[in-house]
């Protein structure tokens, strides 16, 4: 054996003419031999001179993989309707965590990311009062009525937060299975529409709620647990917190529904989330301009955000800035729901299973 | 009607997977189906017909996914009007047209459809895995829908549809799009689920060597009715030809075949004579003789299912030369033209 070759191995080798058509030789007139893959394998071990030569010989091969089909039966037992649905609901959700479901655009992740990071910034805030002992921090970032209301209907959120996370998850929800007529997926199972809508609203509204809700709870819970408050604190803070809560799950309702009927009605993301921006800034732009011109408030209806406000504010018992009655912006978002949901439901309705 | 499984070799072993009784859909004014009744046993099948003649429509039906006006049937023993979800579990549907997500992996896709159908996670990855080596997609299946030829994405939709392993495969346009090499591991692939897995298979097509090779059987609807149905060879036994050439004189013998009353397909020297019966041999060389007209060749004539299909088109009034006049575009045919004529 020469120094370059301690084991032997190139007289194992195969040294035949690889055929020309052959992929995996890659460039012509190079020979892939596995030594390479062999020495790393076993030029580093401790002296077993016996292994190697099986592995040389199984490492050669000449004509390819020979191809069987064979149908093979599968003697399995479908699961019901509740597996189906999960099996949904699991498939979006779980796309933000993993490969193998639904694959959303990494900007959507990382603005996920960006805003939930945002929206538990007061706790950072009051835990750094906690530890410099600073009552300004806590007097600031603490919850209070106005502070609870803000972490879900304050207009920084409202503008740069939600509104953006609703246009980017919801989008492409039921449009993107319209372009690329994966609805045939679904409706050519036994998945019902009522099922599909069903499962598509809970998905969206769970991913909206996991950033607003959540945080939410987070912020008055950390709230509690930081400042060390008791009972009469809980009891005291509570009802408002819970009106909050309400209001937050309201605006998870109104905006995923928003959302979903303009995905139903169109083909691709981009028209649904920039039309539903234009729906929430849009309003509120227009009944600002109204209201600051014509000093009449009434235009502020036509608002999602708005009606969401100012029933938000009167559940947490804030002083209201609209000049209307509280049941005015109730019913409004009321009809704004009821016309999404009728025209999410009536266009799932038209997706087709044979062509779009 | 009884329909069951058998355990042993999973096979159908009833009369009909699919049999439909005066099924009637009405989109306003517009009859999509009018009156259509067929009965299909296992096996395979062909469904043929113009664009717009009512196919989708009756496969929508199959799969019980639209609300009749009137008529009812059954699929694999369930009843199309009541009970959609649980023929659509034993039933894989392959669709025309895309239905991949093109950013996810093939076998998530595939994975996917089973979860769809209410297999478990794990059973559903395991079975994708097989059935994306089964279309020929082993080494391809971790890679992305959106990077996959048409080919492969029809392979896709195939495993798709074959992941619960269904009773009945029912594939709109299989080929469609496909290079001749593609095309040929398709039909292999859909023959050897029909004689290897022992499954059934609708299978609608424009290209009738397609149909032809894979199907047994067809059922051809035209204007939302059923024009004709039943064994291929059957159909093709209706109207069995003699196919003469001849040698100088082939206007005279046409001619006088036909004051005969011989009905004569002629194309140049090569003659087409429909076959009434054993005499119509010794008619054509009597003919031959009267009009001095040698006859160099004659013999019976294998029909094709393209001549089938240009038969039946003719005996409901249409001029067609091929089949691609009239199941590759829209036909402007009259209405009245097929009014009461059936084939069956």
């Amino acid at each position: 054996m020469s120094e370059k070759d301690p084991f032997g191995l190139d007289d194992l080798l195969d040294k035949t003419t690889p055929p020309p058509d052959a992929e995996f030789m890659g460039e012509a007139g190079l020979q892939v031999t596995g030594q390479a893959r062999m020495e790393a394998a076993y030029g580093s071990g401790d002296g077993d001179e016996d292994g190697h030569a099986v592995v040389a010989k199984t490492g050669q091969v000449e004509a390819g993989t020979i191809f069987h089909q064979i149908y093979r039966p599968w003697r399995g037992k479908l699961n019901p309707r509740w597996v189906r649905n999960w099996s949904i609901l699991r498939h979006h959700i779980y796309g933000l965590f993993s490969k193998g479901h639904r694959p959303w655009p990494p900007y959507t992740k990382l603005l996920i990311v960006i805003v939930l990071m945002g929206a538990l910034m007061p706790i950072f805030t009051m835990f750094l009062g906690t530890l410099s002992g600073s009552p300004e921090l806590m007097r600031i970032f603490g919850v209070t009525r106005a502070n609870l209301w803000g972490h879900v209907l304050g207009s920084f959120n409202n503008i740069c937060c939600w509104p953006l996370i609703t246009a980017l998850v919801v989008g492409g929800m039921i449009s993107e299975d319209r372009q690329h007529g994966t609805s045939a997926i679904y409706f050519s199972r036994p998945v019902t529409r009522t099922d599909y809508t069903l499962m598509k609203y809970i998905s969206a509204s769970l991913i909206l709620s996991m950033i607003i809700i959540v945080s939410y709870c987070a912020y008055y819970a950390a709230a509690i647990l930081l400042n060390n408050e008791g009972w009469a604190y809980l009891l005291d803070t509570f009802p408002f917190f819970l009106g909050g809560l309400i209001a937050a799950v309201m605006l998870v309702m109104t905006y995923t529904s928003i959302g979903l009927a303009l995905s139903s009605i169109s083909k691709g993301k981009f028209f649904p989330a920039v039309s539903f921006m234009g729906i929430i800034f849009g309003s509120q732009i227009i009944a600002f301009l109204i209201s600051l011109l014509f000093q009449r408030d009434v235009l502020y209806l036509l608002s999602p955000y708005d009606n969401l406000a100012h029933v938000g504010q009167w559940m947490m018992e804030l002083n209201t800035t609209y000049d209307f009655p509280v049941a005015w912006s109730f019913i409004a978002l009321l009809l704004m729901n009821g016309i999404s949901l009728y025209i999410l439901i009536s266009r799932v309705n038209s997706l087709e299973v044979t062509r779009e | 009607m009884s329909i069951r499984r058998i355990e042993e070799g999973g096979n159908l072993t009833e009369e009909w997977i699919v049999e439909t009784q005066d099924l009637v859909k009405k989109y306003g004014e517009h009859v999509a189906l009018d009156g259509v009744t067929i009965a299909i046993p296992p096996g395979a099948t062909g469904l043929l017909g113009p664009n717009g003649a009512g196919k989708s429509t009756l496969l929508k039906t199959v799969l019980g996914l639209i609300s009749l006006t009137s008529g009812g049937g059954r699929v694999l023993g369930h009843d199309i009007a009541t009970e959609g979800n649980l023929i659509r579990a034993r039933i894989g549907y392959m669709p025309e047209y895309d239905c991949l997500m093109p950013d996810m992996e093939a076998i998530h896709q595939v994975r996917y459809a089973g979860e769809l159908l209410g297999m478990h996670p794990a059973a559903a990855l395991q079975r994708a895995h097989e059935t994306m080596e089964y279309v020929g997609l082993r080494d391809q299946r971790y890679r992305t829908v959106g990077t996959f030829s048409t080919g492969m994405e029809q392979a896709t939709k195939l495993a798709c549809s074959l992941v619960h392993d269904p009773d009945l495969l029912i594939c709109d346009e299989p080929t469609n799009g496909l290079d001749s090499t593609a095309r040929g591991f398709m039909l292999d692939t859909l023959f050897q689920v029909v004689k290897q897995g022992g499954r059934s298979i609708l299978m609608s097509s424009h290209l009738m060597d397609d149909v032809e090779r894979i199907c047994d059987r067809i059922v051809m609807i035209h204007k939302g009715q059923v024009i004709a149905q039943g064994r291929i060879e059957d159909l093709k036994g209706i109207d069995r030809e003699i196919e003469i050439s001849v040698w100088g004189g082939a206007s005279r013998l046409e001619q006088k075949l036909k004051d005969d009353g011989h009905e004569v397909r002629r194309t140049g020297r090569v003659m087409r004579i429909n076959r009434r019966d054993e005499s119509t041999y010794t008619d054509i060389l009597a003919a031959a003789a009267t009009t001095e007209v040698q006859v160099r060749r004659m013999e019976d004539y294998e029909p094709s299912l393209e001549d089938l299909f240009i038969v039946i088109m003719a005996r409901l009034g249409y001029e067609v030369k091929s089949s691609t006049d009239l199941l590759g575009t829209t036909p402007q045919m009259d209405i009245a033209a097929i009014e009461g004529r059936k084939v069956a």
